[in-house]
């Protein structure tokens, strides 16, 4: 019976973990601009990478790999949203445009 | 095989199918990409997909020091996209003009002569971009 | 007292990590966190210690579920039909000013629904923030100076 709690559990966890990656790649491809593009990349893909390592450590039932997959998880979510920010920063300083839906862009505004 | 057996097999073949067609998508933004930074960003994801590959063949196989080849890979991610954004803030020509689509330069094959004229093109072009990049 | 239940604590998580539960390792372990815990021993007794760990527990359970929330979010605007977007970039005018906490403040701005911060100014007074749904950005400038950056300020001040 525990066993196969810890099945459903794990597959839910792999299933959401796909999903989320899988949404983050959709919306790398339909967003309009690498502005955009990035907020799908550093939220669905870390989410989705992290809850995939979640499932190894439910599934080991060990303490001690379970506490791994948790500081790997810890790692991912913490440096993500560090590359998106580098990126987007680099991006905008080099001049990259906004997409034309945009409505404001008070960064230029501050810095002309 | 039991039934915990079926579910977790099953659900892992799943997750299989869906992070491929995630990463065929991923890998097609970062050949269509038109800018360079588009291409970082599809590259970032692309690590985060690998990882999930590394953490179902982990869940698969039963050897959990996938997870500290999972990390690794992780970090060695990071540190890539770290390194391409110092690349993009010292890049040439600003990056704003956007690159020529590898896709299409791949489907359609260059007209032979033309090939030479476009070669000097560039390399007289680049002497422009390099006095650019120095100021 | 509270150092030993610490200390005690602590020793069981190194266990756990180490990955191996012998009496031995359980007494280094023990050994290892009194040690750390004697080096911090100044930072410890600095006023209302155990009031502020509760407060960073809370920053981290809010974290959490902002995340869950952001990358659902995405989900259903990657997946809708027809992307009605509205994005741009502006300014959030900071509060907080030591550069640790701007650090933390950037980076759970970037995991909240629709915002990535985009740079800081030179001053440090203002955050540019990129955010994916411009359409009420007082409410967001709202949402962030009363959700994070009060935590940020009642958890490290």
């Amino acid at each position: 019976m525990m066993d196969i709690l810890v099945a459903v559990l794990t597959a839910c966890l792999i299933l959401a973990g796909a999903g989320f990656a899988l949404v983050a790649a959709i919306g790398l491809n339909r967003l309009p601009d690498i502005y955009t593009r990035m907020h799908a990349a550093s939220k669905a893909g870390t989410v989705g990478s992290g809850l995939l390592l979640l499932a190894v450590g439910l599934h080991a039932g060990d303490l001690s790999i379970f506490a791994r997959a948790i500081a790997g998880f810890f790692f991912f979510v913490l440096t993500a949203p560090i590359s998106a920010h580098l990126l987007a920063m680099a991006a905008h300083k080099v001049g990259y445009r906004l997409s034309s839906h945009s409505t404001r862009d008070e960064l230029k505004d501050y810095e002309s | 095989m039991t039934a915990a057996d079926v579910i977790l097999s099953s659900a892992i073949w799943l997750a299989f199918v869906i992070l491929g067609i995630a990463f065929l998508m991923t890998v097609w933004r970062v050949i269509k990409g038109p800018t360079l930074a588009d291409r970082v960003v599809a590259l970032d994801m692309l690590t985060g997909i690998v990882i999930g590959f590394i953490a179902l063949i982990a869940i698969r196989t039963g050897f959990t020091l996938y997870i500290d080849i999972a990390i690794s890979l992780g970090l060695v991610g990071f540190l890539a996209t770290v390194a391409f954004a110092r690349f993009i803030l010292s890049d040439g020509d600003g990056g704003k003009a956007p690159k020529p689509d590898i896709a299409r330069a791949l489907l359609t094959p260059p007209p032979g002569p033309r090939r030479k004229q476009a070669g000097r093109r560039s390399a007289g072009s680049r002497p422009a971009v390099r006095r650019k990049a120095g100021k | 007292m509270i150092t030993f239940i610490l200390s005690l604590v602590f020793a069981v998580i190194w266990v756990a990590v180490t990955g191996s539960a012998t009496p031995h390792n359980l007494i280094f372990g023990f050994a290892l966190s009194t040690l750390s815990l004697w080096i911090v021993r100044g930072e410890m007794n600095a006023r209302g210690y155990w009031r502020r760990l509760g407060r960073i527990l809370s920053l981290l359970i809010l974290f959490f579920r902002e995340l869950a929330l952001s990358a659902w979010k995405v989900a259903v605007l990657v997946t809708s039909p027809r992307m009605d977007l509205k994005p741009g970039i502006f300014a959030f005018p900071l509060t907080v000013d030591r550069d640790f906490e701007i650090t933390l403040l950037a980076n759970l701005i970037t995991l909240t629904p629709g915002t990535l911060s985009v740079d800081v100014s030179e001053d440090r007074r203002m955050l540019f923030v990129h955010a994916i749904d411009c359409s009420d950005i007082e409410a967001t400038r709202r949402d962030i100076a009363q959700g994070f950056e009060r935590k940020i300020m009642e958890a490290f001040r």
